[in-house]
């Protein structure tokens, strides 16, 4: 009773969240007797129970099949470097699949709005780690039989681990009370995890543009591990602000080491700006009033109407459109290096015209020294 | 006794377990028994759409010369990527070099898979009309021949379960080798003639019937990059094939 008791601290007392409706972790299943516990005898039957065990094994044996994830893996950014590094430019929301609604509210996004009390954890959502630039980490907590209760993932800026439920039960009601983390079930389909998450927050599906999401969203995530690398997958429902689903799939890879160091799971909110304490001052941008609408043509040439989010712009028959339009900038004029800002770095090349993108003095004399 | 017949059970529940992967494995690995056509796992053939919802301004058009951000280029690989001449290359005959299998696959493309033979997909693209031949079993292991845009792609399938009933599922993967030097984006960034582009094929499923083609791929060039360049693409199946538009290679847009 004891180890049993002590195994369910170990698993799962300390990275639970309080119990709450659905969200609350099924009690483990003891399945192997205790020391002291009475033998039953049933004259006749472990034979019978054997066999159907044995045929129940077979059958099922696959259902249970599954990919171990359980370690850390490392950022692979080689996609949407900007959006995931230094942040999306305001009013850049190429790619996205936006309506009208998410449009407008997206172009009333200030860069000061984030510093609201209560808008500080907007950025962190389910699955943000998809438009993160740091590590995640995968555990599984399991029942005393050995059974996979649930998979959990961590990560960077994430406001509460996304727990991803494995032993069957339904979704809550609408109505229940729910973690930040929104509540995930999930099942194996062969040796991808698939995922599904509702009962979620208004957030912002970008980094540092706006582009909103409502608590009506809804994902699928595919999680596939291949030899080392993480492939994760998620498909993004919004009745309110998308107007198809917003597809995202990315890389990560095993890193066993786990070097990525202590991971932020929670969103901490303090005053940012003094100035905006306790005014009920909420920085925005009137309609048509905002100054970077039109940032992405004036940077690069990009029309508009490609910049703005509109679902038929991310399919290859858009090119006919941008063809009689589009030119290449002259030349790159910020953010243009590899995967790492290297202009009067160690190891850049004389002569390029690889632009750092105006990397803070500091920083790069912490990246020179670091790398000496 | 009991515990005798108990354990006998065990056992004999064990091997069955173990013979029913066993026979999966075996089945997904030779090849030789079965065309690969009546192995596959998953079901990859049919016309695919790029959904450019990510790097849409490095995929869909021709970026700034010298924007190589998220490629992880060594320092030879931004030196050629700042030379790039799209007049040069036109001059050359070579306006399908970012049309290779490592560039071609991030680009604004519409692809059709269907099976060539029973031991070879067929990948052709609407955009710059490139057709890339994925092998199975020993017709991978033909003569490479001359280098081309698309190379010479190896695949197999890997196959689990199947065994006595049980769901068999899997996916593809396929090693790209004999490519000619090409760009992995429209703007220059290279690949060399030694590069290798692996690719890990997943088809995902939702309830209401739509499928998604996930293409988690690595390109490793010792001679351009200085670590593996590891990306994953994805494509949605479409019903509807009237857009399918072949163009030709375009060396500016």
């Amino acid at each position: 009773m004891g180890s049993n008791t002590m195994r369910r601290e170990i698993l799962i007392g300390s990275r639970v969240p309080p119990v709450h409706d659905g969200n609350e972790p099924l009690p483990v299943i003891t399945t192997r007797r205790g020391s002291g516990a009475p033998r039953r005898r049933t004259r006749g039957s472990p034979s019978v129970l054997s066999w159907l065990v044995c045929v129940l094994t077979v059958m099922t044996g696959h259902a249970y099949a599954q990919v171990e994830l359980t370690g850390t893996y490392a950022i692979r950014m080689y996609e949407d470097y900007i959006e995931r590094g230094p942040g999306s430019y305001l009013g850049d929301f190429t790619g996205m699949p936006m309506s009208d609604e998410g449009r407008a509210k997206a172009l009333r996004y200030s860069s000061s709005l984030p510093s609201t009390i209560e808008r500080q954890c907007l950025a962190q959502s389910p699955w943000v780690g998809l438009y993160r630039p740091l590590a995640l980490r995968f555990w599984s907590e399991v029942d005393d039989s050995g059974r996979v209760v649930a998979w959990v993932m961590a990560g960077d800026y994430l406001r509460d681990t996304v727990r991803i439920w494995m032993d069957g039960r339904p979704h809550p009601s609408p109505n229940a009370w729910h973690p930040s983390s929104g509540f995930t079930t999930g099942h194996w389909e062969g040796d991808t995890l698939v995922a599904r998450t509702t009962h979620v927050k208004t957030a912002w599906i970008r980094r540092g543009v706006g582009i909103p999401a409502s608590d009506q969203s809804t994902f699928t995530a595919f999680i596939t591990r291949r030899e080392n690398l993480l492939t994760i997958t998620t498909i993004q429902e919004d009745p309110i602000y998308l107007t198809e689903p917003h597809v995202v799939s990315r890389v990560w890879e095993f890193d066993p080491r786990g070097s990525q160091g202590p991971l932020r799971d929670t969103c901490t909110v303090g005053v940012e700006i003094p100035s905006l304490e306790d005014t009920g001052e909420v920085p925005h941008y009137l309609p048509g009033q905002n100054p970077e609408e039109d940032f992405m043509v004036r940077a690069y040439n990009i029309p508009k109407e490609a910049a703005m989010g509109y679902a038929h712009t991310l399919y290859p028959e858009y090119r006919k459109t941008l063809r009689p339009v589009y030119t290449p900038p002259a030349s790159c004029g910020r953010y243009c290096c590899g995967w790492i800002e290297r202009q009067g770095l160690p190891g850049a090349a004389p002569g390029l015209t690889c632009n750092d993108g105006n990397l803070p003095a500091a920083l790069k004399k912490a990246i020179t020294s670091t790398e000496r | 006794m009991r515990r005798i017949l108990c354990s006998a059970i065990a056992l004999g529940c064990a091997l069955a377990l173990l013979a029913g992967e066993a026979i999966a494995q075996t089945r997904g690995a030779r090849g030789g028994a079965a065309s690969a056509r009546a192995e596959a796992p998953i079901d990859l053939t049919g016309q695919w759409v790029a959904v450019i919802s990510e790097d849409w301004r490095w995929r869909m058009i021709t970026p700034a010369k010298g924007d190589i951000v998220s490629v992880p280029l060594n320092l030879l690989g931004q030196q050629t990527a700042e030379a790039w001449d799209p007049a040069r290359d036109e001059a050359a005959g070579e306006q399908c070099k970012a049309y290779g299998a490592p560039g071609l696959m991030r680009g604004p493309i519409r692809m059709r898979i269907s099976w060539q033979d029973d031991n070879a997909l067929k990948l052709e693209t609407d955009y710059g009309t490139q057709t890339r031949t994925l092998r199975f079993g020993e017709s991978a292991a033909a003569a490479p021949g001359p280098r081309s845009w698309q190379g010479l792609t190896a695949a197999q399938w890997i196959v689990r379960g199947g065994g006595r009933g049980t769901p068999r599922f899997g996916s593809l993967k396929t090693v790209t080798t004999n490519l000619r030097p090409g760009y992995l984006r429209k703007n220059g960034v290279p690949y060399s003639d030694r590069a290798v582009f692996t690719e890990h094929w997943d088809v995902h499923s939702l309830p209401n019937g739509d499928k998604y083609l996930v293409n988690t791929n690595v390109v490793e060039d010792s001679v351009y990059l200085q670590a593996p360049f590891q990306t994953a693409i994805h494509y949605k199946l479409e019903r509807d094939t009237s857009k399918w538009d072949p163009t030709p290679c375009d060396a500016r847009f």
